[in-house]
């Protein structure tokens, strides 16, 4: 972009002979081309670096969520598995009262495992919107995160040191036809270790959403992971939704059909 | 002087009368052609008013009588974004039954969910009444389509827990491929933010009461939402009905003022808000809106109606005035007086009026009759009945006769071919006996 801008100044400038000036300027966009080139293979990669960031190719972690609204508080235990950003399984251990329950994630299809009355429920596309075990994430946070690369357009809008840290920030802008939530998301990242540390969510008319704070940062198979993810909606000061995860196991083995609803039944 | 006068009107008048009479008679067919295009517009407007009204009444019961009541309860909070918190305790139903023995009252509780059978899941409105006091106020109960109603507990399961009958909307049954014993499973979230979850069996299937309850309605008890939701403090909604639909403003701002005190006695949580007392005009304003309409709907459509009836009035005059140029002539020329003459012609479009609108009365009430007993069925095509601003009408369209009705259509008929025979009269006025001669 910044090359782009230089281009136009020096065609304005340069009133040497057609021959030179043809020179610089075919110069200039070769330049450009290679840097757009480069930036993008970088932000490409950076994307590629957040989204697997918590994922590898197979995944194996447990956490815990707490959830702080005006109307209640609580707070549970998980495990989770996943396997690309296809597919993924969540099982809760803690509280008692909803232990067993699971959720299996297959592209863009939600179920959950009711282990009190030995159902399996598929979440329609109406309830995507819908609150995922009574916190502030959707359903839709689930599936969108296997398709974000698909519907947004990337780039690193900020290089350099912010508050004192060397940062990139890469804003996404959804593409035309995409069906997505978010009208833009910026997410900021440490250049030295290539973490997250902010994410922000605005939606189509520019507001700001929510907001979510990445910390803990926690250095696995030579990557750093955050390990808690803070989620603050913007209209409600007083909630939140706070994951933390205990421990994170990259590259396990997993069975081919772990990520089918009879593994979702039997799962206890 | 002006009595005298008016002693010579009177003394005149039958003879006025005899010969008026005699002239509507002196062309028969005519006069007859006349009175049926008139009694023809009355028998219309007699059976628009007859429609109309039984729209009204009908409207009137849906939204009272199948699920609104007169008088509705809920707090701030609840009415703007149906917050699952914004309850009103349930000390208020003990108070206010005891304060006001003529009204009955039921609470009701709201959330969404999921329901999903074997193949389907689909989002759900959950409500839940008391169907005891639930069948005092409305007749939301009395609607099945299939299946018997009941609310109780279906079967104890092995493990203590309950499995509780449901009770939903036809559409919803439909789009679910459920029938009445069919099994459904509600997912929700829990008052305290746990994952609320439980199987239930399909009792019964209610035929449309409202467009969004017959599409996405669950209807279980008290007690099964209780267990459901973990939402014991309350409830969302009162729902009133009075033994005196008549008071209704009177009540409602009784009511309002004692749970205003009750409010104040025992302050709420602040983030529901204040409970609002609404009655069912204010509930669903797009029916109050039509009613008040429909009456001025039926003036519109009867001045439309006797109106054109009443050119075919105008025309008979004009032309039986036309004819009768010489005969009025010499009339005035023996000396008749011109008022009187006027007088004569607008007996005979008054007798012309009467005779319409006895007879349109007869026929009208015979057709309204017919109406109100049969209605217009549409249940051939339209067998769920058709909504209309938010409520569900049955496919039968009854009328309802007002004795009333009947009266103001002939008045207006009346009225309007008088004024309109005024234009023939006048030209008698002005009527020049050399001229005509």
């Amino acid at each position: 972009m910044l090359t782009g801008c230089s281009v136009a100044n020096n065609e304005a400038i340069s009133v040497s002979p057609a021959c030179r000036l043809f020179c610089v300027f075919v110069f200039l966009v070769c330049l450009s081309l290679v840097s757009f080139a480069a930036k993008a293979t970088e932000i490409d990669t950076l994307i590629r670096h957040i989204d697997e960031l918590w994922r590898g190719n197979t995944s194996h972690a447990t956490m815990s969520m707490s959830v702080q609204t005006q109307r209640y508080q609580r707070s549970m235990t998980m495990e989770a598995w996943s396997r690309g950003s296809d597919y993924s399984l969540v099982l809760i251990r803690q509280p008692v009262k909803d232990r067993g329950i699971a959720t299996l994630k297959v592209k863009e299809n939600i179920w959950n495992y009711l282990p009190k009355i030995n159902r399996v429920t598929k979440v329609p596309s109406s309830m995507m919107s819908g609150s995922w075990m009574g916190s502030h994430f959707t359903n839709d946070d689930l599936i969108k995160e296997s398709s974000f690369q698909d519907d947004y357009n990337s780039s690193i809008t900020f290089e350099g040191e912010r508050n004192g840290r060397r940062i990139y920030e890469i804003t996404s802008l959804p593409k035309m036809d995409a069906a997505v939530v978010w009208g833009k998301v910026v997410m900021m990242i440490e250049q030295e270790t290539l973490a997250p540390y902010k994410a922000i969510y605005y939606d189509e008319d520019g507001q700001l959403m929510r907001t979510m704070i990445f910390d803990q940062f926690k250095k696995i198979d030579g990557r750093t992971i955050p390990m808690r993810m803070s989620l603050q909606p913007e209209d409600k000061p007083e909630e939140s939704t706070v994951i933390v995860y205990q421990n994170i196991a990259f590259e396990v083995a997993l069975d081919d059909n772990f990520f089918s609803l009879q593994s979702l039944r039997q799962r206890r | 002087m002006s009595a005298f006068h008016f002693l010579t009107i009177f003394n005149r008048l039958p003879i006025l009368l005899f010969m008026a009479w005699r002239n509507i008679w002196r062309n028969p067919v005519r006069s007859v052609l006349t009175i049926s295009a008139l009694a023809g517009g009355l028998v219309m407007l007699i059976l628009y008013s007859a429609l109309l009204e039984g729209m009204t009444r009908q409207m009137v019961r849906f939204a009272t009588e199948i699920s609104t009541g007169h008088i509705q309860v809920q707090r701030q909070a609840f009415i703007e974004d149906q917050d699952l918190y914004a309850t009103l305790p349930w000390s208020y139903i003990q108070t206010l039954e005891d304060k006001f023995p003529d009204i009955q009252i039921a609470p009701r509780l709201y959330a969404a969910g999921l329901a999903s059978a074997e193949n389907t899941s689909t989002g759900v409105l959950i409500k839940a009444v008391d169907p005891q006091r639930e069948a005092l106020v409305t007749q939301m109960l009395s609607h099945v389509r299939r299946g018997e109603l009941n609310l109780a507990t279906a079967e104890m399961l092995e493990d203590g827990l309950a499995r509780y009958n449901l009770v939903i909307g036809a559409q919803l049954a439909k789009n679910m491929n459920l029938e009445p014993g069919s099994e459904l499973v509600l997912v929700t979230q829990a008052a305290d933010g746990s994952i609320g979850n439980a199987l239930y069996r399909i009792a019964a299937i209610l035929k449309p009461l409202e467009p969004g309850f017959d599409r996405m309605g669950v209807l279980m008890s008290i007690e099964a939402y209780q267990q459901l939701m973990y939402l014991n403090d309350g409830f969302h909604e009162l729902a009133i009905k009075l033994d005196d639909a008549t008071q209704l403003e009177d009540i409602q701002a009784v009511l309002d003022a004692e749970i205003r005190s009750l409010t104040i006695a025992q302050p709420l949580d602040e983030l529901g808000g204040l409970p609002v007392v609404r009655n069912w005009r204010q509930l669903t304003p797009a029916i109050a809106d039509l009613l008040e309409l429909s009456t001025s709907m039926v003036l519109i459509v009867g001045f439309i109606v006797v109106g054109l009836a009443s050119m075919g009035m105008l025309n008979t005059m004009l032309m039986a005035i036309h004819e009768r140029r010489h005969e009025f002539g010499v009339l005035l020329a023996v000396g008749m007086k011109r008022r009187w003459l006027l007088l004569m012609v607008l007996f005979e479009s008054f007798f012309l009026s009467i005779v319409s609108a006895v007879v349109g009365s007869i026929a009208g009430i015979i057709a309204s009759a017919y109406l109100e007993e049969h209605g217009i069925d549409f249940s051939a095509s339209l067998p769920d009945g058709y909504d209309w601003a938010g409520i569900v009408f049955e496919p039968v369209m009854k009328g309802y006769l007002e004795p009333a009705h009947v009266l103001n259509a002939c008045m207006l008929m009346i009225v309007i071919t008088l004024i309109a025979s005024l234009i023939p009269s006048w030209r008698i006025v002005r009527l020049k006996p050399a001229e005509v001669m």
